[in-house]
């Protein structure tokens, strides 16, 4: 062979190369929008006949707000804000919506598909809001805080944990390869921060303080959504290992760490299971058994690269029991979540963190693909991290949400909630008059 | 009608999307896209508005 046809055929599977990783990720981001589906049948089934389109609804304008607003800034900002809250111009280029990468690009086959990767991480991250406050908050309300939560708040967290230069990793050797935290927790925390301005809905607390139980209109419709949402986490797990870039070339983690699909699919799969049988063993409810898988897997998420798939399944298992328990304490303090979004995002988010800081203290350090030194995972780092995460969701969605209750267009008003959210809307969940209790 | 194309050529093309060489029609997609985002939350809380006295 002579060095001309070397050099072409290398040029040839480089080409190979760049197209494996398109379809790879083109494929990751479609199974990724299962978990939408999941989140709309999930919300909706959850409920009452009244305001099911209208969680419906809520849910769809998320994704759909998302996609512009993302291209817009959020990209930029999980890009460029690795150091903190400083504006990093030169990974900032990459994410500039004029820029000449960010629309098809002959010379560019990578682009597209990890913003439409991160687009969608996005929208997950907004649909976890979407569900807790269900039934009482106002549409264009709902909307701008759901914006900044996906297009602002968690990219600035993924910046700073989720990404081979951020501070927290190159500083702390904060780990979250499957973003129990830049995603859960963020999400989990700052829908907690909205429920304490939003107030729950009519006829869930007593005046002594006891909580009632508001069923849903189809807990059918909830579960089979909460299994989409499991099938769509596939996608999103697979488009969270980085193709071609290790050492030796194959997977990586986020930041650059060695790793394998195979190991993902231990992992995750022995976190639904432990989450679900978790689950019903401390509940024996269907609604919670179900959301158990969301429990398990979150809760072995930040350390998916890396458990040994038994000891994945015990901590999801603990997760099962965590989730439902958290939930209770939740309620006892008069907090309205309709579906548990804090407890399964949030607590069990913080819990996925603590784990690898628990167990998997002492893998070494290693070289970013972008040369930076991250070092050992350690229990500091892992406490930092879930602190700056909790405050990082916490605090935007409890300002936000006291300055638009002050304005008075947070939430719905008594009537509009007696007589049924779906009202604002045209349409008929069941035109044949099933009604609500 | 519109002049849209960044390329004459297809031979070494790199940006090829509507107006990649023009920063000021880009510019004015980019706000056309922004506005078409912020009109329908008026919209949403107006009627929001209306259903809040419609059901008092």
């Amino acid at each position: 062979m002579t060095p001309e046809e070397m050099q072409a055929a290398i040029e040839a599977l480089q080409g190979l190369s760049n197209t494996n990783l398109e379809i790879f990720y083109y494929w990751c981001t479609a199974i990724m929008i299962l978990i939408h589906a999941g989140f709309l049948m999930y919300e909706m089934g959850a409920s009452r006949v009244k305001h099911s389109l209208a969680s419906g609804t809520k849910n769809i304008l998320a994704f759909a707000f998302m996609i512009p607003t993302f291209y817009m800034f959020g990209w930029l900002i999980y890009l460029s804000m690795w150091q903190g809250f400083t504006y990093d111009p030169v990974w900032g280029e990459f994410g500039l919506p004029m820029s000449a990468i960010m629309g098809p690009n002959m010379a560019d086959q990578a682009t597209g598909v990890f913003w439409g990767a991160f687009t969608l991480f996005a929208c997950t991250t907004a649909s976890i809001l979407s569900g807790a406050v269900i039934e009482r908050i106002r549409m264009a309300s709902f909307v701008v805080l759901a914006v900044i939560l996906g297009s602002v708040v968690w990219n600035l967290a993924a910046s700073w944990g989720w990404h081979p230069a951020g501070w927290l990793v190159t500083e702390y050797g904060y780990h979250d390869s499957v973003a129990s935290g830049v995603v859960h927790t963020i999400s989990g925390f700052f829908a907690l921060g909205v429920l304490i301005n939003l107030g729950p809905r009519i006829g869930k607390f007593n005046a002594d303080g006891s909580a009632n139980i508001i069923r849903g209109h189809s807990l059918p419709m909830t579960i089979t959504g909460l299994m989409l949402i499991v099938v769509g986490f596939f996608g999103f797990i697979g488009a969270c290992v980085l193709y071609n870039y290790g050492v030796g070339g194959g997977w990586t983690n986020i930041y650059g760490g060695p790793t394998t699909l195979s190991a993902y699919l231990f992992n995750t799969l022995m976190g639904v299971a432990g989450g679900i049988i978790g689950c019903y063993a401390c509940t024996r409810d269907p609604f919670w058994m179900m959301s158990g898988a969301l429990c398990g897997v979150i809760s072995v998420a930040a350390g998916l690269d890396l458990w040994y798939p038994p000891l994945a399944f015990a901590i999801a298992f603990a997760g099962g029991f965590l989730g439902p328990w958290a939930a209770k304490q939740i309620e006892k303090m008069g907090i309205d979540d309709a579906v548990g979004a804090v407890a399964v995002h949030g607590v069990c988010g913080v819990w996925g963190l603590l784990a690898v800081g628990i167990f998997l203290g002492g893998y070494p350090g290693f070289s970013s693909w972008d040369g930076f030194e991250i070092p050992p995972i350690n229990m500091t780092g892992q406490l930092i991290g879930a602190a700056v995460m909790i405050a990082t969701g916490f605090i935007p969605g409890y300002v936000l949400s006291w300055i638009f209750n002050k304005l008075g267009v947070l939430r719905a008003g008594d009537g509009v909630q007696r007589d049924g959210m779906d009202n604002e809307l045209e349409g008929v969940a069941y035109p044949e008059e099933i009604r609500s209790q | 009608m519109f002049n849209s194309s960044p390329i004459t050529s297809w031979e070494g093309a790199e940006a090829i999307f509507t107006y990649a060489d023009s920063p000021l029609g880009m510019a004015v997609c980019f706000w056309i896209m922004t506005a078409m985002l912020i009109v329908p939350l008026v919209v949403s809380y107006n009627a929001e508005e209306r259903a809040e006295i419609a059901h008092q």
